[in-house]
């Protein structure tokens, strides 16, 4: 089956061949480009979580100096008191972060379109806009990034159209192919021998570029080996095919325009349309049940009265029947309105649960359209070996909702069962926060 | 030359896979443009209905705190263009939602593309995309073919023995197929026409015409282009690769490259760093809120010495109000600095891809795709400073009402009428029209221009360089 002459004809071919050997090379230096520049976005997230801790770790060392100077609260506001729960919490914004992957080099994906850090308050929700995305320019997110994924899923395809457009097209061109059969005995082992140069030459090409990125962030695991998997069946069925329309072209320029056709019907009609047709059963959503949770009936709490903030915090929290405050006679206003933040994060928590619902119907659908828009699959699939994709900042978002919990618990049951906090028990308050 | 093209055009007619392709595409780009007007008014009424949900609660509003008001604040949905159906731009990346509230500058939010997985890297199957990767391919495979299958065959030595020049011939060739585009061109235009319910206006008009010239002169760069190839490489082979390498660098690669080069000379702040700087400059103003410092005692002396009075108690108006607007004055002067700043660096992010259309015609043209169909950063960036000015307004009428509506200084439990809150203005945005904004465009227009002379003279160049034995 292999013939090692005809590989190495075209390994001449390919080195004489000047058109291909440079767009061979310019696709080498744009993939190279591509890591450079996905190690650069993850270095200046990783730089950028590192300040963020800084900046994090001196207001907690404020706090903490206010402990062991016993002034328990800054000079200018007397009213506070970080003894108290309410007040050490307000004082101690912690962040959430989505540390990148170390694959990030290998694929942006959709880290673009969300933040990865984001200050969390009483007040926080999931859907702030710094958990929303971070400050780009909006033209240069329409055409992307020069990832290394868009260039192995997108225009790798296109370097082979170069590479192999006249195969076996040339020599129907100029009508030499039955010499071909004369001297090999079939098409069908002369065009596979002749493929089998390309492919050994693009996927050792690039099966070496995404185990370099494992090596250098020391990230040889299951991730990059399903990734190696992805890749290399992805550029295996590009062969295949191809191989298929050189088969069945009987011109240089047939292969070359069913080719480009196909790449054109699957990378840009097939999930255009796709795009299109999610869109137009599930259209963009204007978060409007987000948006009353987040002002009309979190301004509803504000006008409630003490005894239904109080009903409020115990349908939410069961354990606080068992509270200091609970088992006092009359109700304190300040207790139950310093947990109003509560009430709101839980209507928020039920606003956002109807938005993800509906997210997730509309993954679902794409989900589906898998079937005939392979490209989004593969595309997907990479995001979420990269973490890039929209699961992982989903189950960011979750990660970001837990730390809201705990602090707002930290806050009610704290300040309900009148807990005066002291450095060890705020220390120990620190540990929930992060 | 008008006889070859007559018979150019006609030979494409009786040529069935060319006539079955061109009324393939011509029923595609129909229904494209049908779906994506279908997919625009279904936005439009979600957009609607979010924005009228938003005001109904504030009409409804009951008597209430004007600064409580404006801290319950109000919301900007960012509507869509008639024209988004064409080309959707940046709006599937930026967000559509803006809060409006007092003593803070929220940013835009929840953008369509964080809301699911990726589904396409080009976008939506939106006539833009047709008309920008489309049929500029189809246009090249028939310059490609229609020169070098006359040069195989011996057709073209025939007509050079009649007597006809090779210049002419070319320049019919490519008027013939640019003509094919053309004619792709105006269905869109009119499908969009005759199915846009509303909004059609003498701006929309324009832009669609403007529209209609820019995509038919890249065509025809493209279309010249790809025959002055063919003439000038005698093997097909090394032109179509060529044709084929070019499309690739213009259309998918240069482009990104381009875009990530000039966010890289004009780097942006993230946002952590945006935020930090804001929040020392709003540090330095007054705090409505805030009892103290040196600012707001200054002011309060000020009010007391024009209505001639002792204390905060006896003034007729009430001091917090005031407070309160100097505190927003001082955030908008802090707002425009740096907001000013990030705007003009993604201005200049865009003037420096713009001029990457010196190499590259396609980012003229899809610049200008998006800048017609009011779809583009400058668009964004104009909604984006309407909801600004908007909310200076807002949150001054409900600051002036809470210092001059009748309460006096410490009256915290007075209410504004419901009345009043109906009276407040509604946000409502107007895309600025074509001819107030065309000068963002000049560069991309004279680019686009300038590669039209540019096809032109590759056209003379290799039709004189070309070596056809007769």
């Amino acid at each position: 089956m292999f013939k090692k002459n005809i590989i190495f004809y075209e390994f001449n071919h390919f080195i004489r061949s000047k058109a291909k050997l440079y767009s061979f090379v310019f696709f080498f230096l744009a993939c190279t480009y591509s890591i450079i520049s996905g190690f650069n976005l993850y270095n200046k997230q990783i730089k950028t979580i590192d300040e963020v801790k800084f900046v994090e770790q001196e207001t907690i060392d404020k706090v903490t100096n206010w402990f062991k100077g016993e002034t328990y609260g800054p000079e200018d506001r007397s009213w506070v008191d970080v003894r108290n729960p309410y007040w050490a919490i307000r004082y101690t914004p912690t962040h959430a972060y989505k540390t990148p992957s170390p694959l990030l080099p290998l694929g942006v994906g959709q880290s673009e379109q969300y933040g990865f850090y984001h200050k969390l308050s009483i007040w926080s929700s999931t859907m702030d806009s710094d958990v929303i995305e971070e400050i780009s320019n909006f033209e240069r997110l329409v055409n992307g990034n020069v990832d290394f994924s868009f260039l192995i899923l997108y225009l790798l395809p296109l370097l082979l159209i170069i590479l192999l457009h006249n195969i076996f097209g040339l020599e129907k061109d100029l009508k030499i192919n039955n010499l071909i059969l004369n001297q090999i005995g079939s098409y069908n082992k002369w065009i596979i021998n002749r493929l089998i140069f390309y492919i050994f030459l693009v996927s050792s090409f690039v099966n070496i570029l995404l185990l370099l990125v494992g090596v250098i962030n020391q990230s040889i695991d299951s991730d990059l080996l399903k990734l190696v998997v992805l890749v290399n069946i992805y550029i295996f069925i590009l062969f295949v095919t191809f191989y298929y329309i050189i088969k069945l072209s009987n011109s240089s320029f047939s292969i070359a325009f069913k080719m480009i056709t196909v790449w054109l019907i699957f990378y840009v009609i097939v999930p255009g349309a796709a795009h299109q047709y999610s869109n137009l059963r599930y259209p963009t959503n204007y978060m409007t049940d987000f948006l009353d949770a987040n002002r009309e009936e979190t301004y509803a709490i504000f006008k409630k009265s003490k005894e239904e903030l109080y009903d409020d915090l115990i349908n939410i929290y069961p354990d606080l029947k068992s509270s200091a405050h609970a088992k006092d006679s009359v109700i304190s206003r300040e207790i139950v309105r310093n947990g109003m933040s509560a009430i709101a994060n839980h209507l928020n928590i039920n606003a956002i649960e109807k938005i993800e619902i509906h997210n997730q119907k509309k993954n679902s659908l794409v989900e589906i359209c898998y079937w005939f828009n392979p490209l989004s699959f593969f595309q997907n699939k990479w995001n979420s070996y990269t973490s890039t994709d929209y699961m992982s900042y989903k189950q960011y978002r979750d990660d970001i909702q837990q730390l809201i919990d705990n602090r707002l618990e930290l806050l009610v049951l704290g300040t309900w069962n009148k807990e005066v906090l002291e450095i060890e028990s705020y220390n120990k308050y620190l540990e929930k926060l992060k | 030359m008008k006889d070859i093209f007559l018979n150019e055009f006609k030979g494409y007619f009786r040529n069935k896979l060319f006539f079955s392709l061109g009324v393939f595409f011509f029923f595609f780009l129909s229904i494209v443009t049908y779906f994506s007007i279908l997919q625009n008014e279904e936005q439009l009424v979600a957009q609607k209905d979010a924005h009228e949900h938003i005001r109904a609660q504030w009409d409804d509003m009951e008597a209430s705190n004007p600064h409580s008001a404006a801290h319950y604040g109000t919301y900007a949905f960012k509507p869509l263009s008639v024209l988004n159906s064409i080309d959707d731009g940046v709006n599937s990346v930026t967000g559509n939602v803006l809060r409006l509230e007092g003593h803070r500058q929220n940013d835009i939010a929840f953008s369509e593309s964080s809301q699911s997985l990726v589904v396409s890297k080009f976008g939506k199957l939106k006539p833009a995309l047709v008309l920008q990767f489309i049929i500029p391919l189809l246009l090249i495979f028939l310059s490609f073919s229609s020169y070098t299958s006359e040069r195989s065959s011996g057709r073209l030595k025939l007509l050079l023995v009649q007597g006809l020049s090779l210049r002419k011939i070319v320049f019919a060739k490519s008027i013939t197929i640019w003509f094919i585009g053309l004619i792709f061109l105006t269905t869109t235009i009119i499908v969009q026409l005759i199915f846009v319910d509303s909004g059609l206006n003498e701006d929309v008009l324009s832009r669609l015409i403007y529209l209609l010239i820019s995509f038919s002169t890249y065509y025809f760069i493209l279309v010249s282009l790809t025959i002055s190839l063919s003439v000038l490489f005698n093997n097909s082979t090394t032109s179509l690769s060529l044709i084929i390498l070019i499309w690739v660098l213009w259309t998918i690669f240069l482009p990104t490259i381009a875009s990530n080069t000039s966010e890289k000379l004009i780097p942006l702040p993230t946002r952590a760093e945006f935020k930090e700087a804001m929040l020392e400059d709003r540090s330095k103003g007054i705090d409505g809120h805030n009892p103290r410092g040196e600012r707001r005692d200054a002011l309060e002396k000020e009010t007391l010495e024009k209505y001639n009075v002792e204390n905060l108690s006896d003034l007729p108006i009430n001091f917090s109000g005031i407070l309160m607007q100097e505190d927003e004055e001082y955030g908008n002067m802090v707002w425009d600095k740096h907001f000013g700043s990030l705007y003009e660096k993604l201005e200049l992010q865009k003037k420096s891809y713009q001029l990457s259309g010196v190499i590259n015609p396609f980012a003229a043209v899809q610049s200008l795709s998006m800048a017609y169909s009011g779809t583009d950063m400058y668009h964004h960036l104009h909604f984006l400073k309407e909801t600004k000015n908007y909310r200076r307004i807002f949150i001054k009428t409900l600051n002036d009402e809470y210092a001059f509506g009748g309460s006096k200084t410490g009256e915290r439990g007075w209410k504004a009428s419901n009345e009043f809150f109906r009276s407040v203005k509604d946000f409502s945005y107007t895309s600025p029209s074509f001819k107030s904004f065309y000068k963002k465009y000049l560069t991309d227009i004279i680019i686009l221009l300038l590669w039209l002379f540019i096809s032109f003279s590759l056209v003379f160049y290799s039709t004189k360089k070309a070596k056809i034995d007769v």
